[in-house]
């Protein structure tokens, strides 16, 4: 499976991707997790405690490209090379592998963004999953930095700014030929709520999330609420979120075989 | 004067830079906000609606696409680009895009220049800036008056929020006023205090009111003037001014 989240900011991404990769870790799956919004986010939903580790230096060269100065994967590093040798281990087993983080006056991530992109270009294939957290807003998420996801799952809250932004995503993702785009509803107080979102964005709405105040005390805390409360309405929710994308993509892996059985 | 406002994605830059524009422009300020989000609701909190918010995008999306002219001035971009908002402000959605001509006055330079471009005397803007960091960054050998970081008492947007602090205090880049939403109770205090030492935040108490009127498309001002979370926010507008 490979799914990214994407939405505006503070809709949710980052504590229900964190909690995603966790709980599809926990059914028996290899899971990368990979954020690649340079702030820190999701490593506070996964319940690891490096926040900040980006791939090394000494991951990645610099070379000269006609005059000008790019960087890559260093020579013989592959990017499954660098998620097995750098991907931090978080909790069930997950690895986790983040852009580096803005950190001072005058900070420069270009070394850091084109080591991350030549992951993203080869990412580990067979036997394993992917979840990523994408950067809040609607800068171009479905060419860029979601390129490696077969399902976006769009965060929206049932109010106006998010839906709008929710809008915004299902227009770009037409236009960008995204694969599957899905609504996740999430922060929802009112029954309706997720027909609202549906209605709204134009999405089909794969999960519901119910508004949880354990989850509003775990952000303060900065735990995941994975751990603060395992049995919790956020973890439920998820974990039905999980077996849905499951289903979605079984129903199109029989159509892809149907496809090929029965050429139209 | 120049404000910049910044901050994590959700933490209420736009709820907070809506309460500014409006409470400046009250006390007689010309007051600019420009929108320089590229996912853009300033006008839903200032209370233009949500179709005329969307108007203004597409005008935008329209000059990315070329079928609209580029603005010729930085004062062009703020006519054709811009509406007037409750209370006299002009509201710009300056957002990049994503096929910027190089030195166009209307999007080949950032939102951060953008902002001294459109700088004068007896004119305040007030700029939503994106989420994140880079845009602070940005503001490198820009420097403005006031740089207004938004946070809410999550160790995430806490952790933003300070190195935002820090990229500002470090580069001389403005007065820093740490605004604190959603506050609740006192370990919420002690955590928003404890991030910023001898910054002295200004607390905004967690508004039901505020959500209310998000959840129905309204400006705060609007909707719930009265508030304690409302109140807060236009205190810290009107410290401001001095």
């Amino acid at each position: 499976m490979r799914v990214a989240f994407v939405g505006k900011g503070g809709a949710g991404k980052s504590s229900l991707a964190g909690t995603f990769a966790r709980v599809l870790a926990g059914t028996g799956q290899r899971v990368l997790a990979l954020d690649s919004d340079p702030m820190p986010g999701m490593a506070f939903a996964l319940g690891v405690d490096q926040t900040d580790a980006g791939l090394p230096d000494e991951a990645v060269e610099a070379y000269d490209d006609g005059g000008r100065r790019r960087y890559r994967l260093r020579a013989g590093l592959t990017g499954t090379g660098a998620v097995e040798q750098y991907a931090v281990h978080g909790p069930d087993g997950v690895r986790f592998l983040q852009l580096g983080k803005a950190r001072g006056p005058r900070w420069d991530n270009t070394r850091q963004h084109f080591g991350f992109q030549g992951v993203l270009d080869d990412l580990p294939g067979d036997g394993w999953s992917i979840v990523g957290d994408l950067p809040g807003g609607t800068r171009q998420p479905f060419l860029t930095w979601g390129r490696y996801a077969q399902t976006f799952l769009v965060v929206v809250e049932p109010y106006p700014a998010s839906l709008l932004t929710g809008r915004r995503l299902a227009r770009l993702a037409a236009a960008s030929h995204a694969p599957r785009v899905l609504a996740l509803a999430n922060k929802v107080r009112e029954p309706g709520d997720a027909e609202h979102v549906s209605k709204r964005t134009g999405l089909d709405v794969v999960g519901t999330v119910p508004f949880d105040p354990v989850l509003a005390d775990a952000d303060r805390l900065g735990r995941a609420v994975l751990d603060a409360d395992p049995d919790g309405p956020t973890a439920t929710a998820v974990r039905s979120l999980v077996e849905a994308v499951q289903d979605r993509e079984a129903v199109q892996d029989r159509e892809a075989v149907q496809d090929r059985e029965e050429p139209s | 004067m120049k404000v910049a406002v910044v901050g994590k994605g959700g933490s209420g830059k736009t709820t907070t830079s809506a309460v500014l524009a409006r409470t400046l422009a009250r006390r007689g300020h010309d007051t600019l906000a420009l929108d320089c989000d590229s996912n853009p609701n300033l006008g839903i909190s200032l209370g233009l609606g949500e179709e005329a918010t969307e108007r203004l995008v597409s005008v935008r999306d329209a000059v990315d696409a070329g079928q609209e002219q580029h603005a010729v001035s930085a004062d062009d971009l703020v006519q054709r680009f811009g509406v007037d908002a409750p209370d006299g402000v002009r509201l710009a959605v300056v957002t990049a895009i994503q096929n910027p001509k190089p030195g166009c006055p209307c999007c080949g330079i950032s939102p951060e220049q953008l902002l001294g471009e459109l700088a004068r005397p007896g004119r305040t803007v007030v700029a939503d800036f994106e989420a994140g960091l880079s845009t602070v960054l940005r503001l490198d050998g820009r420097p403005v008056d006031v740089v207004v970081v938004v946070v809410e008492p999550t160790a995430k947007s806490l952790e933003v929020g300070r190195r935002a602090a820090e990229v500002v205090q470090g580069g001389g880049l403005g007065r820093v006023v740490i605004t604190a939403n959603r506050v609740r109770d006192d370990q919420d205090v002690a955590r928003v205090r404890a991030a910023f030492p001898g910054l002295d935040p200004v607390l905004v108490p967690d508004e039901p009111a505020i959500v209310a009127a998000e959840r129905a498309g309204e400006a705060p001002l609007d909707a719930a003037a009265d508030s304690p979370g409302v109140r807060a926010l236009v205190g810290m507008a009107e410290s401001l001014t001095g």
